[in-house]
C-alpha cells in the first residue's frame, strides 16, 4: 500500500472504530477545532487591503531623479526591444544642452501587458520599474494605454463611489 | 372579552383542550410565524457557522455580521422573474412547492413546545407527524416531472426514492421509542405530550432508557432524519457538482424560496420529533437528580442569562468593529440589537415571564442544538453516492432498528413481567 | 464495483448497443460549463442508466496557440508564457523550459541557483498538490478541504510573491539560472512553512483518509493497472499509484535532486484511493527535500554565463521533468536564430486524460466526477 496512513493507529480493533463511526467523529472534531478565530485569514477588501511585497510585479511606473525633477530615461529602446508583447513605444530626440535623450513619446499599453518583468529587467537606468499598485481598473478602454505623464504620476485607480 | 382572554391564559391549557377554535388560530399564527423566523434564523446560522468551520467569515455585509442578509436574500428572490418551463405542466409545477410547504408546516400543530404550549395534542400524535411529512415526496416527484427537463426527473426520482427507503428505518425507531412509553403507566401513547410525560414518569430521557437500546434507537432516527430532508452526507439528488441542483434546477425565484424554506422546516419538524421522543421535550436537564427549589430556581435563570450572554457577545462584536466611516450603521446596528437581547434577557428573569417560558426555551434550545449538528455534518462529511446511500438505508438502518425494536420489545415486556410479579402497584 | 473483465474493449458512440432490457441508452453531455470539470472540459457520456458505457472527451476550448506563439518569440521572451499553460504549478513549467532552453546552449546554472529552483519547484509541488486535494475533496462532496488547502497554498504563494513578485505566474526563473537572488528571510520562511505544514497534512488525512464515506467513494473507483498506464504512456502520480516506481527525479535526475534523500510513494491497486495516499506522501517527501535543501544552499553566483541575445546553434533537444501532474516535456528544435523553430510540450494532464475512457467504463455517473478529479487535470495544459 503506498504510504501510511497519517497519525497514530487507534488502539480499538476495526469492529469497534466501525461501530462507534470513530473515523467520522474525528473529522467532526477537525472541523470544530477550526472555528476559533485564529484560523481565519479573509481580508475584507476593500476595507483590509493586502500586504503586497517589495518585488510585487505591478503598474509600470517611470521614476524621475528627485532633485531635479528630469526623467531618467535615456530612450534607449531596450525595454521596448525586450517586451514580448511589443506594447511600449518610444520616441526621443537628444538635448542638444545636456547631450542625454530626452523622451518626446513614451507609450505603455497596459491592456496587453502580462507584467512579466523583462522591460523593467532590461532598463538600463532602472527608470521603469513594475511598482506595488494593483488596482488599476478603469472605465475606459482607451485609457489602457498609459502615456508618459500617467506613468510618471503613478497609478489613479478609479474608486467606485458608495 | 378581556375576561374570557384573562380566564383562558390563567387555566393553562391547549386551545385543543379548550376546544377553543380563536385561541388554536392564534397558536397557530404563532406557530407560523415562530417556524418562519426560525428558518429564516437557520439561512444566517447556516452560512455564518459553515463559513466559520470552513476558516473563512460568511456574510458581513449585508447588517452587521450579515444579520439582515436572510432578508436580503428574502427581496432578491421575491423580485426574481418568474420562469415556467415551455413544456411541463403548469398548474402541477405551480402546485409542487405548496404541496411541500404545506406538508413541512402542518406537522407543527402537534409539536408541544411546553405542557400546554401546542396547538393541540391529538393522541395520534406522533403518527399524525410521520403521515404529513411524508406527503412532501409527493410534492418533490411532482416538481421534478412538471419540470419537463431529465435533469429535476432523474433528481426528484432519486430524492423520492431516498426519502421513502429512510422512512422505513425512521418509523420502526419511532415504534421503539413508543413502547418504552408503556412501561410507567401500563399503557403506551401516541401523543406527542404523552410521550414526554413518560419520561418525566419515568425520570429519564429515552435516549438514555435501557442503555444501549435507546442510544442506538435515537442513532438510527439521528441518521434517518438527515436522508430525510436531504442533507450532507446524503444530499446526491441536490448535489451541485452531479445534477446541477436536482429537482429544483427548474424553479426560480419565489418557487423556489418556497422549497428552500421547506427544506429547513422540515429540518426543524424532524429535530422535534427527535427531540420529543427522545430527549425529554420540554424538560430541563436533570429534573429528578438535581430536584428542589434551589435548582429549580437555578436553572430556571438559564434562558436569561442566556439571552444575556448573546446580548454581551453583540457588545463585545460592537467593541470590535473597525472604526471606519462605511461601518458606523452596521456598528449602530449591532450595538441595538445586542441592546435587544439584552432586554430579552432581562425579560426573561420576571417571575411569571420565567415560569410561562421555561418549557419552551429548552425546547428550542435542544432542537438548535440538532441544528448545529445538521450545519456541522454539511461542513464535515463528504457525499455518499446513490446506491451507497440506499445500501445503507436498506441495508444497515432497517436490520439495527428492526432489530432493537425486538429487543427493547423482549426487555420491556420482561420489566413488566417481573414487576407484575413482584406485585408493584402503579 | 468494476473489474477489468466485463469491460467492453471497443466502443463506437454512434451505433446503438445491445443493453440490459433493451432499454434506450442515453447521451449525457457534461459541458465545458460544469462545476467539477476542472476548466473548460467537454465529456460525452454515453449511459445506460447510471452504467456509463463510454465517454469521449472534447478539449480545445482553452486552446491559446501558446506554441505557435514561440515560433515567433526570442527564447527569453518566451519565458513568461510557460507560466500559463499550467498556471496552477507555474513554476514547473518555467524550470521545465529553462532547462531545455540550458540542455540546448550546453550550460548548467550553478549550484546556488540549482538549490533555489528545486526550494521554489518543491514549494510549487505541495501547491499544486493543494488545490488538487481541495477540489477534488469538493467535487465528492466535503465542502472543508477547500478552504484548508488554500490556506496553505496561500503561504506558498505569499513566499512567490517575496522572492519573485508575482504569485500565479511567477516567471521565476531564467535561462542559465535565477535572476532574483533570495529575500532577506527566505530560509526562514520555508522554515517556518515546513514546520506549520506537517501538522495540518495530519489534520487532512484525519479528516479523509480513514473517512469511511470518502472511502467508500474512492475504493475501487477509476482502476487503471499498470499495463494500461505504460501503454497509454500515462506519467506522474496516476502512474505510481498503480505499482510503477517511475519517478523522474530519481530515474533522470536533473538539477540537483541526486543531493537530496527521498522517497517515492507507490500504490498498490490504481484505484483513486491509492492516487489519493501517492499525492499526499508526495507532499510528506516534497517538504522532506524542502527540509534538506533549505539546510543546506551553498554560496555562490546564481547566474551562468549566458551571451545577452540567446542564439543556439541549430539542433533539437527534449528535456523532461517530473512535474506535480506528470512528466512535463519540452521538445525544442532551433535552426541557429533567436526565435525556436518549433516548441513542443509534452503535457502531462493532456497523456494523462486518455486514460479517462478506460477508468470509468462500467462505472456510475457519479464516479465519472470523481475520476476527472483524480486524474488532477488543468486544461490550461491540455489545451495550451
Amino acid at each position: 500500500m503506498g504510504g501510511a496512513i497519517g497519525g497514530d493507529t487507534v488502539s480499538l480493533s476495526p469492529i469497534l472504530r466501525k461501530v462507534f463511526l470513530v473515523d467520522l467523529v474525528k473529522g467532526l472534531g477537525v472541523t470544530f477545532r477550526n472555528q476559533s478565530e485564529n484560523e481565519r485569514i479573509t481580508e475584507q477588501y476593500p476595507m483590509e487591503r493586502p500586504e503586497v511585497y517589495e518585488r510585487f510585479r505591478g503598474q509600470p511606473r517611470l521614476k524621475v531623479n528627485p532633485e531635479s525633477g528630469e526623467s531618467l530615461c535615456i530612450v534607449c529602446n531596450l525595454c521596448a526591444l525586450a517586451c514580448p508583447e511589443q506594447l511600449i513605444v518610444v520616441k526621443g530626440e537628444r538635448n542638444p544642452v545636456t547631450r542625454r535623450k530626452e523622451p518626446v513619446s513614451w507609450t505603455y499599453d497596459l491592456s496587453r501587458c502580462m507584467f512579466c518583468g523583462l522591460c523593467a529587467e532590461a532598463c538600463s537606468t532602472d527608470a521603469l520599474e513594475l511598482s506595488q499598485d494593483y488596482e488599476m481598473a478603469l472605465y475606459s478602454r482607451e485609457g489602457m494605454v498609459l502615456d508618459h505623464a500617467a506613468l510618471e504620476r503613478g497609478p489613479e485607480p478609479v474608486r467606485y463611489a458608495r | 372579552m378581556l375576561e374570557s382572554i384573562k380566564q383562558y391564559l390563567s387555566s393553562n391549557v391547549t386551545p385543543g383542550e379548550a376546544g377553543s377554535m380563536f385561541w388554536a388560530t392564534i397558536y397557530v399564527l404563532l406557530i407560523t410565524i415562530g417556524v418562519s423566523v426560525a428558518v429564516l434564523a437557520m439561512t444566517w446560522l447556516e452560512r455564518k457557522i459553515l463559513a466559520h468551520m470552513q476558516i473563512r467569515l460568511g456574510p458581513m455585509r449585508v447588517g452587521p455580521h450579515g444579520l439582515l442578509q436572510p432578508f436580503a436574500d428574502a427581496l432578491k428572490l421575491l423580485m426574481k422573474e418568474d420562469v415556467i418551463p415551455e413544456g411541463g405542466d403548469k398548474i402541477v409545477f405551480r402546485l409542487a412547492p405548496v404541496i411541500v410547504m404545506m406538508a413541512a408546516f402542518t406537522v407543527f400543530i402537534v409539536v408541544p413546545f411546553g405542557r400546554t404550549a401546542a396547538a393541540t395534542d391529538m393522541n395520534i400524535g406522533i403518527l399524525f407527524m410521520l403521515g404529513v411529512s411524508s406527503l412532501s415526496v409527493l410534492g418533490i416527484i411532482t416538481g421534478g416531472w412538471a419540470s419537463n427537463s431529465h435533469y429535476p426527473l432523474m433528481g426528484a426520482l432519486r430524492s423520492g426514492a431516498q426519502m421513502v427507503s429512510y422512512e422505513v428505518a425512521m418509523g420502526l425507531a419511532i415504534v421503539s421509542a413508543v413502547l418504552m412509553t408503556s412501561l410507567a403507566t401500563g399503557t403506551g401513547t401516541l401523543s406527542m405530550i404523552g410521550i414526554v410525560e413518560s419520561q418525566a414518569a419515568q425520570h429519564t430521557w429515552f435516549v438514555f432508557k435501557m442503555f444501549p437500546l435507546g442510544l442506538i434507537a435515537f442513532a438510527v432516527f439521528a441518521i434517518a432524519m438527515i436522508a430525510e430532508t436531504n442533507r450532507a452526507p446524503f444530499d446526491l439528488p441536490e448535489a451541485e457538482s452531479e445534477l446541477v441542483a436536482g429537482f429544483m434546477t427548474e424553479y426560480s425565484g419565489f418557487r423556489w424560496s418556497l422549497f428552500f424554506l421547506a427544506e429547513y422546516t422540515a429540518m426543524l419538524a424532524v429535530s422535534c420529533i427527535a427531540v420529543t421522543l427522545w430527549l425529554g421535550g420540554w424538560l430541563r436537564p436533570f429534573p429528578t437528580w438535581l430536584s428542589g427549589p434551589a435548582w429549580d430556581l437555578a436553572f430556571s435563570l438559564v434562558p436569561g442569562l442566556t439571552f444575556l450572554g448573546l446580548g454581551a457577545m453583540c457588545f463585545v462584536g460592537t467593541v470590535r468593529m473597525p472604526k471606519i466611516l462605511q461601518l458606523r450603521a452596521q456598528t449602530i446596528g449591532l450595538a441595538v440589537f445586542g441592546a435587544i437581547l439584552f432586554a430579552t434577557g432581562l425579560l426573561l428573569f420576571v417571575p411569571g415571564v420565567r415560569e410561562r417560558s421555561q418549557d419552551v426555551f429548552w425546547f428550542i434550545a435542544k432542537v438548535a442544538v440538532f441544528q448545529y449538528f445538521y450545519i456541522w455534518y454539511r461542513a464535515t462529511f463528504p457525499r455518499y453516492r446513490f446506491d451507497q446511500l440506499m445500501k445503507v438505508g436498506w441495508k444497515v438502518l432497517l436490520p439495527v432498528s428492526l432489530g432493537v425494536l425486538i429487543v427493547t420489545a423482549i426487555v420491556g415486556v420482561r420489566q413488566e413481567l417481573w414487576a407484575a410479579l413482584s406485585g408493584v402497584t402503579r | 464495483m468494476s473489474n477489468g473483465d466485463n469491460r467492453p474493449d471497443l466502443l463506437d458512440l454512434d451505433t446503438k448497443q445491445e443493453t440490459f432490457l433493451d432499454t434506450t441508452e442515453m447521451v449525457l453531455n457534461m459541458g465545458p460549463q460544469h462545476p467539477s470539470t476542472h476548466g473548460v472540459l467537454r465529456v460525452i457520456l454515453k449511459l445506460d442508466g447510471e452504467k456509463v458505457l463510454g465517454t469521449e472527451c472534447i478539449i480545445g476550448y482553452l486552446h491559446r496557440g501558446v506554441e505557435k506563439i514561440a515560433e515567433n518569440r526570442t527564447y527569453t521572451m518566451f519565458n513568461p508564457y510557460v507560466d500559463r499553460m499550467d498556471y496552477v504549478a507555474a513554476v514547473s513549467n518555467g524550470l521545465g523550459y529553462c532547462e531545455a532552453v540550458e540542455k540546448l546552449l550546453a550550460v548548467e546554472a550553478p549550484p546556488r541557483a540549482q538549490y533555489i529552483r528545486v526550494i521554489m519547484t518543491e514549494l510549487c509541488r505541495i501547491a499544486s498538490h493543494q488545490v488538487w486535494l481541495g477540489t477534488h475533496a469538493l467535487d465528492i462532496g466535503a465542502l472543508t478541504p477547500v478552504f484548508y488547502a488554500f490556506r496553505d497554498r496561500e503561504e506558498i504563494l505569499k513566499i512567490f510573491e517575496k522572492y519573485c513578485g508575482a504569485r500565479l505566474t511567477t516567471h521565476a526563473f531564467r535561462i542559465g539560472g535565477c535572476i532574483y537572488e533570495t529575500y532577506e528571510g527566505f530560509e526562514q520562511d520555508v522554515k517556518n512553512f515546513c514546520t506549520k505544514f506537517l501538522p495540518k497534512l495530519d489534520e487532512y488525512e484525519e479528516l479523509l483518509t480513514t473517512n469511511r464515506i470518502w472511502v467508500g467513494r474512492t475504493k475501487g473507483v477509476g482502476i487503471l493497472n499498470a499495463e494500461d498506464c505504460i501503454a497509454l504512456g500515462v506519467t506522474g502520480p496516476v502512474l505510481r499509484a498503480s505499482g510503477v516506481e517511475w519517478d523522474l527525479r530519481k530515474k533522470q535526475p536533473y538539477e540537483c535532486y541526486k543531493n537530496f534523500q527521498f522517497d517515492i510513494p507507490t500504490g498498490v491497486n490504481g484505484d483513486t484511493y491509492d492516487r489519493y495516499l501517492v499525492r499526499i506522501q508526495e507532499m510528506r517527501q516534497a517538504v522532506r527535500i524542502l527540509q534538506q535543501a533549505i539546510e543546506s544552499i551553498p554560496a555562490g553566483p546564481i547566474m551562468a554565463k549566458v551571451p545577452k541575445i540567446i542564439k543556439p546553434a541549430p539542433g533539437e533537444v527534449y528535456h523532461s521533468i517530473e512535474a506535480p501532474k506528470g512528466e512535463l516535456g519540452y521538445y525544442i528544435v532551433s535552426d541557429g536564430s533567436t526565435q525556436p523553430y518549433r516548441v513542443r510540450v509534452r503535457p502531462p494532464s493532456f497523456v494523462n486524460l486518455q486514460s479517462l475512457d478506460k477508468m470509468v467504463r462500467g462505472m456510475l455517473v457519479a464516479d465519472v466526477v470523481a475520476v476527472i478529479g483524480t486524474l488532477d487535470i488543468v486544461l490550461g495544459e491540455v489545451d495550451r
